[in-house]
């Protein structure tokens, strides 16, 4: 699978739960592909994701999915390590690993060698997946979504390119933090997704 | 019985008013100056510690985005940990948070390593747009906490509250 048909099965599976999407390509398909007020897109810092997933779930006590890059995630690891120790927070952790820094051009990621699920595992993620397949992803995700009460972690081996995606979001990022707030603090949907 | 009642000490009664204020959750990085807070907060309301500043940051602006009105308890060199997420998150998509520094290193002889850091933490602020107050220990802190209220809470920007040395009474 791709990344372009990883987030298409994300925000499918997902459906209204909310999901930070990390910075770079992975906000830009996401907003592309389908703008819904359940999503939070990153524009700047790397390696926020999670973190910002991790106080969303803490708050909503919802599930909340986290979309985040091999590269994003080693240039922080500490919402790894954070989550890691929240035993109880309701929280999906995707991590779509390419191997690249797509959106800047393609260079390697320094993680030939490291184990990500292994990172997840010594974090304290008690249940982690890795899957290369688009549909064992999109069933795993759907399956976790339903019953998720603990740290999952989920790493996406990436194969093949995308179409171009725009280059920014287009989007005024004052409105769309409210239009996520009014999303995920709707008395509707706290009520629906209880 | 007793002859005297002693002042309640300033950090617990900054725990207090912030959280009578309804402002929280409360995160927190090491900060040997802001320690007796951390302690007051962790007795009264609860405070989760973070590795490092700018995902304590992160993780404040997402219990934002959920409504609450979050505040980040670090050390003045934190500042520089957390420039990128102030400058690039907290303030383009306005997510209203409290900060409170501890100013490490005001003396007239701080440690080389912390001379510069000490010097840039105003500056930082400013040019980051986030408008910052001192705490007073002299005046009520009542009207300090309404004062950062008005900020974060009514008008929905970040703010911050800068925290001398030794203002808790703690090493500073």
């Amino acid at each position: 699978m791709n990344k372009t048909a990883a987030i298409r099965a994300i925000i499918g599976a997902t459906e209204t739960r909310p999901i930070v999407f990390t910075g770079g390509s992975a906000s830009a398909i996401a907003q592309d592909l389908s703008d819904l007020p359940n999503h939070f897109y990153l524009n700047g810092p790397l390696g926020l994701a999670s973190s910002i997933g991790i106080g969303v779930a803490m708050e909503t006590q919802r599930t909340t999915v986290v979309v985040d890059g091999d590269g994003s995630l080693l240039m922080n690891p500490v919402g790894l390590i954070t989550a890691g120790t929240l035993t109880s927070l309701p929280i999906v952790h995707i991590v779509l690993d390419d191997g690249v820094y797509a959106f800047t051009g393609g260079e390697a990621i320094p993680s030939r060698r490291a184990d990500l699920c292994a990172l997840a595992r010594a974090a304290g993620y008690r249940r982690v997946f890795s899957t290369a397949k688009l549909d064992e992803f999109s069933a795993l995700l759907r399956s976790q979504l339903v019953s998720c009460s603990t740290p999952v972690f989920i790493r996406c081996a990436l194969i093949g390119g995308d179409y171009a995606t725009p280059d920014r979001l287009s989007t005024d990022l004052e409105n769309h933090a409210r239009r996520f707030y009014r999303h995920i603090s709707d008395p509707v949907w706290l009520a629906r997704s209880a | 019985m007793t002859a005297f009642v002693k002042d309640v000490d300033v950090a617990t009664k900054l725990c207090q008013e912030l959280v009578a204020a309804d402002f929280g959750p409360f995160f927190g990085t090491p900060c040997r100056s802001l320690t007796p807070l951390h302690a007051a907060l962790h007795g009264q309301v609860g405070i989760l510690t973070v590795a490092r500043e700018e995902n304590a940051i992160g993780i404040a602006a997402g219990t934002s985005l959920a409504g609450r009105c979050p505040v980040v308890l670090m050390e003045n060199p934190g500042i520089g940990q957390c420039v990128n997420a102030i400058a690039s998150l907290v303030v383009p998509y306005r997510i209203p948070m409290l900060l409170i520094v501890g100013l490490n290193e005001l003396s007239q002889e701080p440690a080389q390593e912390a001379k510069i850091m000490g010097r840039l933490t105003g500056q930082l602020l400013e040019g980051l747009g986030i408008e910052s107050t001192e705490l007073d220990p002299v005046e009520p802190v009542e009207a300090q906490v309404e004062r950062v209220n008005t900020i974060v809470q009514r008008r929905l920007q970040p703010a911050a509250l800068l925290v001398p040395p030794a203002t808790f009474g703690g090493r500073a």
